[in-house]
């Protein structure tokens, strides 16, 4: 599953931006403020909208002016989400489904003004409408598609959803039974972001259980656990990795004390007693978290981090921008939002978008789509250098 | 329409050259800068940045501080990498005698008004800074003026209150005038 477009209108800095050829692993660049994080919360947005409503996902994001805030400064008309994406659907091929959805306050109120699933098999052919509704009303097609070979066989039920601020993907449950809805919704639902503080991951966590790394690294020596009991393969090549980046670490434990706390320990192949995570090194700790992130058994279908270069040696971001690539050919695709050239000299042309702000909106640039930047790459040259040669107009702060 | 690249050694140098440039090019003249990160850097990669670029129609400036080495010296080897690229007939290479900071020590009128220090406005009368070029170590001269001053802050503040035509640094002089010469069609 990969998502292949975005099109956002009148959301937050967005105004109205297209990104377009969206590989699997995808790197912004921007300044402070413009909008790298916006974007992300794009998947946050949806991702409340599925699991409660549309008038509470507004309400997280903008807090008690909900619509007003989340809507573009100065902008009127529906604030509008267009994702395609592409499913895999093994040896079926694969499928395009556009999802598209407008909000906009009726009467004081969000209201899902237009939601539409459009479904396209192979690469060509007429996108088939399988939902469209408004204000809470709308179609929905009930048979399999698969058995179907022309549109005018579909046929639609008209369906009404319990308010005009629900979603109707989620309201359906007759959608089960469509492999490229659950898709979305798979991916809408299990999207992950990783925001690793430090300050967070160090202390000692009560013992439970965690098998996937949280959004600030908090349950790092839970999954630490986790991943050293259930998966220790896995777990042996965590450390390889490991050992490897950062010297003198020869391996790492979790243990559970008698008060039921459960401590990281790392051994050092000088001393005898290993050290508690505490006093390990700020790098130590961050790549076996993103190593832990990583090698996740059962990775995200979407992967957003934002910023992983700080407090990372330089020469390891190479590394760490190889290992998220593998992870977005092999698991869920990943988005990365970074200031650091360094990573960025790891990163192919196109797989960089860049975020520039103008008079209070933000475009987003491929840069691909730049024949300056292709002509470099062409003849050599690194995304990180060229970043910082100021080749990306507009990205700079002003 | 003309293309005028400016190939630099640092961010100081962007930041001024912004200031100046739009009040000595026409608007039929656009402006880039290409900000390396310091001298090796900036020879090294040079000659792949002028070989690859793509905009026709453009003319470049190479700027590099004289620092303590020979002026001479300094500017056959960037020439050489003018001509390395393949582009040295549409490139002026400018040495900053002895550094950006040269170029300020010319204009103290400017410097006085951008920390708010009037009196320093009086130091353009004194006979060293009548050939600021002379000058070995002009940012540390300033600094002596004006306490706690850094580079590219300063230069963001001063730049744009220079007075362009009245300089007295002779490396700034051709400077402006190598920048009037490749903006003509």
């Amino acid at each position: 599953m990969q998502i292949e477009q975005i099109r956002l209108k009148n959301f937050r800095a967005f105004r109205d931006v297209q990104m377009k050829d969206i590989p699997r692993f995808c790197v912004l660049v921007g300044a402070n403020g413009s909008g790298k994080s916006s974007l992300f919360s794009v998947f946050a947005f949806l991702r409340d909208a599925m699991a409660s409503n549309v008038t509470v996902a507004l309400a997280r994001l903008g807090g008690s002016r909900g619509i007003q805030e989340v809507r573009s400064r100065g902008a009127r008309g529906p604030i509008e989400i267009e994702l395609k994406i592409r499913t895999d659907l093994g040896n079926k091929g694969s499928k395009l489904i556009t999802y598209e959805l407008h909000i906009d306050d009726e009467g004081g109120r969000p209201v899902v003004v237009r939601e539409i699933l459009r479904y396209r098999r192979g690469s060509s052919g007429k996108p088939w409408r399988f939902l469209d509704f408004s204000r809470g009303v709308g179609e929905a097609v009930t048979n399999e598609l698969d058995s179907v070979d022309d549109e005018s066989k579909l046929t639609r039920e008209p369906q009404t959803l319990k308010s005009p601020d629900i979603l109707a993907i989620k309201g359906l449950a007759q959608f089960e039974r469509f492999p490229a809805v659950v898709a979305l919704g798979n991916l809408i639902e299990n999207w992950h972001l990783s925001d690793f503080h430090i300050s967070r991951a160090r202390p000692e966590v009560e013992a439970g259980f965690a098998d996937h790394l949280s959004r600030e690294g908090e349950n790092l020596s839970l999954v630490v656990e986790y991943l050293h009991r259930q998966h220790p393969a896995l777990f042996a090549q965590i450390l390889d990795r490991l050992t490897h980046r950062v010297p003198g670490v020869t391996s790492v434990e979790a243990k559970t004390t008698e008060e039921g706390r459960v401590l990281l320990k790392f051994s050092d192949g000088s001393f005898e007693d290993p050290f508690l995570a505490r006093f390990v090194s700020d790098g130590t700790i961050k790549m076996l978290a993103y190593l832990v992130l990583l090698y996740d058994p059962q990775p995200h279908p979407l992967l957003c981090v934002e910023e992983p270069e700080n407090q990372l040696y330089p020469s390891l971001l190479w590394d760490l921008a190889e290992e998220f690539r593998s992870y977005a050919l092999h698991g869920g695709q990943v988005f990365v939002s970074t200031h650091s050239p360094d990573f960025l000299n790891a990163v192919h042309l196109d797989e960089v978008f860049w975020l520039a702000k103008t008079e209070g909106y933000t475009r987003i640039h491929r840069a691909a789509d730049d024949p300056q930047l292709n002509a470099y790459m062409e003849a050599g040259d690194r995304m990180g250098y060229l970043w910082k040669e100021g080749f990306f107009a507009g990205a700079d702060p002003q | 329409m003309r293309h005028l690249v400016f190939l630099l050694e640092g961010p100081s140098e962007k930041e001024a050259l912004e200031a100046w440039v739009p009040t000595l090019l026409p608007p039929s003249v656009q402006s880039h800068f290409i900000v390396f990160e310091g001298k090796q850097d900036m020879e090294r990669r040079m000659a792949l940045k002028l070989r690859h670029w793509m905009q026709p129609d453009s003319r470049f400036i190479v700027l590099r501080d004289q620092d303590s080495a020979d002026c001479t010296d300094v500017k056959a080897a960037l020439l050489a990498r003018c001509t390395e690229s393949g582009r040295a007939a549409d490139c002026i290479v400018r040495i900053a005698c002895h550094e950006l900071e040269s170029f300020f020590l010319g204009d103290w009128q400017a410097v006085a008004q951008a920390f708010s220090l009037p009196r320093l406005a009086d130091l353009d009368r004194k006979a060293i800074y009548r050939d600021p070029d002379r000058i070995a170590l002009p940012e540390a001269e300033l600094r002596r003026h004006v306490p706690g001053y850094q580079k590219r802050g300063g230069a963001r503040r001063i730049a744009p209150l220079m007075d362009l035509e009245r300089n007295r640094s002779r490396s700034f002089v051709k400077l402006r005038e190598a920048i009037t010469r490749q903006a003509q069609p």
